[in-house]
């Protein structure tokens, strides 16, 4: 495993993480706006517990949004032609999409703990939760949300499309999943999609660390880990071959004037 | 140029090509090229705009797969062993490979990490290379604020980190003005001279390749010429004649009985001209009887090879 060039990847990412801070301070106050104010406007009608339920919710949103930008900095990166050092690395560029996908989940892992804290310091996270079990929901939650997000950048050729893939890819991931409703209450339609979409178990994983007695959660912990690692390998298994493409890297590469595409 | 290498056969030759090619639907980009650099050679590839010369480089850089034809880099095969190639090359982009948020260090780290190297090393090796390239006291400087100059230079310090057996620089002075591109060519000098890698540049700025061991012209993805830059000055002609006129073209036709094709540059004729021409030049010159506005005798210099090329003429 080329361990230096993954991690030369993955200190970039977290740099960036870093320098970005108006990108890290919307990952904290995003969640909080769901949780605070969505969260207190729907406890008039679904009751003073849905501001719990909400939580694994948005716990999750956080790792779905950190992870997606994080991932889809690929696409910058190709724009921005910073991904020509990682081109001529000498690595099969399979690891490339390896190294992007760690990057990613830790990013969005780190931005989970951080939030995490928050909500511990608000008492909206406490005693009732399983560290252990936590733990595992964030990392494989991460995981197969930066396997989503690479997905996605392997079939973006510019960012200009961003706000598509928002309306396209990240906001129906987010709405179909369990983060806001209990998915075994929705119309069939819906459930359906909601069952189809990776995240869902993540949400799940995290309701079962979160809320006492796995209160709200509508699948097994071994199914939700099951289907984070399956989704987290297909994903990354596509995305690769997709980058294993030549026409993955045409900004990068001269493609002589009056190419027939 | 060079005879085909039977396959299997180790060659001991930096970068050599064999009917290299690579076609993009109906247009060829590269075709069959061939190429036999030997190391520590200075070698140019030369050509008009879209000749293929960066095609060429990236398919010496496995970055672009071959249509047909197969080349070996530093021993290895670029289809077969692209990891190993990218381990012993380095590569220049004509544009800017760096990350302009991030610093100087901090790029260079990058580049080194990615290319397996420890940081200790990368650390060594990076004061060095920013000394040798003048950029020693911008190390914890975001490369957005470096001048374009010192960018380029910092690209080719990170094309050299790991130390590669060959150096390929696409167009490494384009966009710079005169005194950036000398500095370019000095930094590159001292490359050289330091750790005697082989080099393989493109340029569009002839008067630079004049340093090269050897260049090789390519026009419309064909080698058309190489040699020493000295014998393809030598083998285009002993001077170039320049002739401007109000009725250049009956001019021209005139003088093209006598001295051979001419090439024309907008409002000027070339000839080339052997030792021996040189009387008859002036009695051509007495008999077109003032017709002509100027007419010019010197010697011929890589550009005027570069001109007869990229107008599809044989200099030999």
């Amino acid at each position: 495993m080329p361990i230096r060039p993954i991690y030369a990847v993955l200190e970039r990412e977290l740099l960036r993480m870093v320098r970005q801070r108006t990108r890290l301070v919307a990952a904290m106050v995003r969640p909080l706006i769901w949780l605070l104010v969505i969260g207190g406007g729907f406890a008039a009608i679904a009751g003073a517990d849905y501001k719990s339920f909400l939580v694994p919710g948005v716990l999750g949103m956080t790792m779905l949004f950190g992870a997606m930008l994080a991932a889809l900095g690929t696409v910058y990166d190709k724009e921005s032609g910073v991904m020509r050092m990682m081109l001529v690395a000498p690595l099969p560029r399979a690891w490339m999409v390896v190294a992007k996908l760690i990057a990613a989940a830790v990013a969005a892992a780190v931005q989970a703990l951080l939030l995490l804290v928050l909500l511990a310091l608000l008492g909206y996270v406490g005693r009732g939760s399983e560290w252990g079990l936590l733990a595992a929901a964030i990392a494989a939650t991460s995981f197969a949300c930066a396997g989503i997000g690479m997905l996605t950048a392997s079939f973006c050729r510019t960012l200009e499309n961003f706000a598509g893939i928002m309306n396209f890819v990240i906001f129906p991931v987010f709405f179909l999943s369990g983060s806001l409703y209990p998915v075994r209450e929705l119309p069939p339609l819906l459930y359906w999609a909601a069952t189809l979409n990776p995240y869902t178990y993540g949400v799940d994983l995290l309701k079962h660390a979160l809320l006492r007695g796995g209160a709200g959660a509508d699948f097994s912990v071994a199914l939700d880990l099951a289907v984070l690692a399956a989704a987290t390998l297909a994903s990354a298994a596509v995305a690769s071959w997709r980058f294993s493409r030549e026409s993955a890297y045409e900004p990068m590469i001269h493609v002589p004037a009056g190419r027939a595409r | 140029m060079n005879a085909p290498q039977a396959p299997g056969v180790t060659t001991s030759a930096a970068v050599s090509a064999v009917g290299l090619s690579k076609r993009y639907g109906e247009l060829a980009a590269v075709e069959g090229l061939d190429l036999e650099i030997a190391p520590g050679e200075f070698f140019g590839l030369l050509g008009p705009n879209g000749s293929g010369k960066t095609t060429t480089m990236h398919m010496l850089a496995t970055l672009v797969r071959p249509s047909a034809g197969t080349a070996r880099v530093a021993g290895f095969d670029i289809a077969g062993a692209p990891v190993q190639v990218r381990a012993s090359i380095g590569l220049v982009f004509q544009e800017s490979a760096l990350d302009r948020t991030l610093t100087v260090a901090q790029n260079l780290r990058f580049a080194g990490l990615l290319h397996d190297l420890p940081p200790r090393v990368i650390e060594e090796r990076g004061r060095e290379l920013l000394e040798l390239f003048d950029l020693t006291g911008r190390r914890d400087q975001p490369v957005a604020a470096l001048s374009g100059g010192m960018r380029r230079a910092l690209d080719i310090v990170r094309g050299v980190l790991h130390q590669p057996r060959c150096l390929l620089l696409d167009e490494p002075t384009i966009g710079l003005d005169l005194p950036n591109r000398r500095r370019i060519w000095r930094f590159i000098e001292r490359l050289r001279a330091r750790t005697g890698m082989t080099v393989l540049l493109t340029t569009h700025y002839l008067e630079e390749a004049d340093g090269c061991d050897r260049v090789v012209f390519i026009r419309k993805g064909r080698l058309v010429e190489s040699g020493a830059p000295r014998e393809l000055v030598a083998r285009l002609g002993r001077y170039i004649l320049e002739v401007e006129g109000a009725d250049l073209d009956g001019l021209a036709a005139a003088l093209e009985q006598k001295l051979g094709p001419a090439l024309r540059e907008g409002d000027v004729a070339h000839f080339r001209c052997r030792d021996e021409d040189l009387a008859l030049l002036a009695q051509l010159q007495a008999e077109s009887g003032g017709k002509a506005s100027a007419w010019r005798v010197r010697r011929p210099n890589l550009n005027d090879v570069f001109l007869w090329v990229a107008a599809g003429k044989r200099v030999a």
